[in-house]
């Protein structure tokens, strides 16, 4: 991934209509984010459809990025804003919907793997969707905690704990059968 | 298992590529180009604060003044002294957090409801240290209903007047930046009360003009929830 000064001046640049700079973000940013929805436990098409809505919404806002501020902040701050906005309104939808008699089947986790990176989704898969979501921004996206509590909303020491809760509940799966006899070393040989 | 472990099983899931579907990038940078065109940057956040200030002062003195302004010639010196630098102070931080409300991945500083429990607590202390008549008067509540009504009819343009100025912006969590904008108003309505209102009988101060801020936060709140959900 590029530095956070070079994303940016692409945004700059996107902002002042350049399409090259906005080809650029599309192709930088978009794993993070896919990762990030994916991670989530939701399935690949999902995080499909969640990765577009937050570029459709991101390119209605772009103006609201200040030139010279970390853009991953504020890039993840729109993306948790249209992962919630579309959680409420699959469930408004739903809750006015009549229940079938017989349920599409619909993939499991063990259907989603051969789609998806299973291993990073089954090792956060067992954290409450807070602590995963600063896991990814903490360590898959190399933010600092300050980034990280702009993006959520919340305080640098609310971040701090959230990833030490993180950590101690990773310790405990690490530790326990399954995920143990993977080292650091041999996990994705 | 130590931290550093678990640090290097996450960077090696981190360093793992992640492909997206080259035709679904395609499709979105296609969609971002056939509509790109320049846009101009918000300005920075210190304007903004200013002018959402302005507007505060502007609604206050212009109302105060079209009805008199008998509440500040009553007032003793210590008593201005205190009030409106206090009221100064509070307008600028609710500014502030409205600012950051519509600015996503802004540093957040202070949560809105805390700056209105905080706000709206530290008001009545300061009208409680400096108004002492505590009796309860005839026309307690007619009178208090009169600076309510005057107070959130006062927030009303205040409050439509910053949510103009912040129409470029985007707010993540709509019901917070509503809950900020509406405290905001409603300082707008204070001040301009404390500015007019003569009634010093310290419940009336401490009771109906500090009520005009949680209702005015509230109808902030409520009418960003209302536009949210009725948003397709």
């Amino acid at each position: 991934m590029l530095p956070d000064a070079d994303l940016g001046t692409l945004m700059a640049r996107y902002q002042q209509g350049d399409s090259a700079a906005a080809t650029a973000l599309v192709n930088c940013l978009s794993p993070l984010l896919h990762r990030f929805f994916l991670v989530q436990c939701v399935s690949r098409r999902y995080a499909d459809d969640l990765l577009q809505e937050t570029w459709l919404r991101l390119h209605q806002v772009r103006q609201t990025y200040r030139p010279g501020e970390p853009v991953l902040p504020w890039l993840y701050a729109l993306a948790r804003h249209v992962r919630v906005d579309h959680y409420r309104r699959t469930r408004r939808v739903e809750s006015r919907e009549q229940q079938v008699e017989q349920l599409p089947e619909v993939p499991t986790p063990a259907q989603r793997r051969p789609d998806s990176s299973p291993d990073l989704v089954e090792l956060l898969a067992g954290l409450p969707e807070s602590q995963r979501e600063v896991v990814v921004m903490l360590k898959l996206s190399d933010m600092s905690l300050d980034e990280v509590a702009r993006a959520t909303s919340s305080s640098v020491g609310s971040v701090k704990q959230k990833a030490h809760r993180a950590y101690t509940s990773l310790r405990q799966r690490l530790a326990g059968p399954g995920l143990s006899q993977v080292g650091p070393g041999d996990r994705h040989e | 298992m130590s931290e550093r472990d678990i640090d290097d099983i996450l960077r090696q899931a981190a360093s793992e590529p992640h492909d997206v579907d080259p035709a679904l990038l395609e499709r979105i940078s296609g969609s971002i180009r056939s509509s790109l065109a320049p846009v101009r940057p918000l300005p920075p956040a210190w304007i903004l604060v200013s002018g959402l200030c302005l507007i505060s002062a502007a609604v206050a003195f212009g109302g105060a003044a079209r009805l008199g302004l008998y509440g500040i010639v009553k007032l003793s010196d210590l008593q201005t002294a205190l009030i409106f630098p206090a009221l100064a102070i509070f307008t600028w931080i609710a500014a502030l957090l409205a600012v950051g409300q519509m600015t996503p991945g802004s540093k957040r500083r202070l949560s809105p409801p805390i700056l209105l429990t905080t706000g709206s607590l530290a008001l009545v202390a300061i009208f409680a240290s400096l108004f002492h008549d505590y009796r309860i008067a005839d026309r307690f509540v007619p009178q208090g209903l009169a600076c309510l009504i005057a107070g959130l009819v006062h927030a009303i343009p205040a409050g439509i007047a910053s949510w103009l100025l912040l129409r470029r912006g985007f707010a993540v969590n709509p019901v917070a930046a509503g809950l900020a904008t509406g405290t905001l108003a409603s300082l707008a309505g204070v001040t301009m009360l404390e500015l007019h209102c003569a009634n010093f009988e310290a419940l009336h101060v401490m009771f109906w003009h500090t009520a005009v801020i949680p209702l005015s936060a509230l109808a902030g709140a409520l009418l960003a929830r209302t536009l949210r959900s009725t948003r397709p």
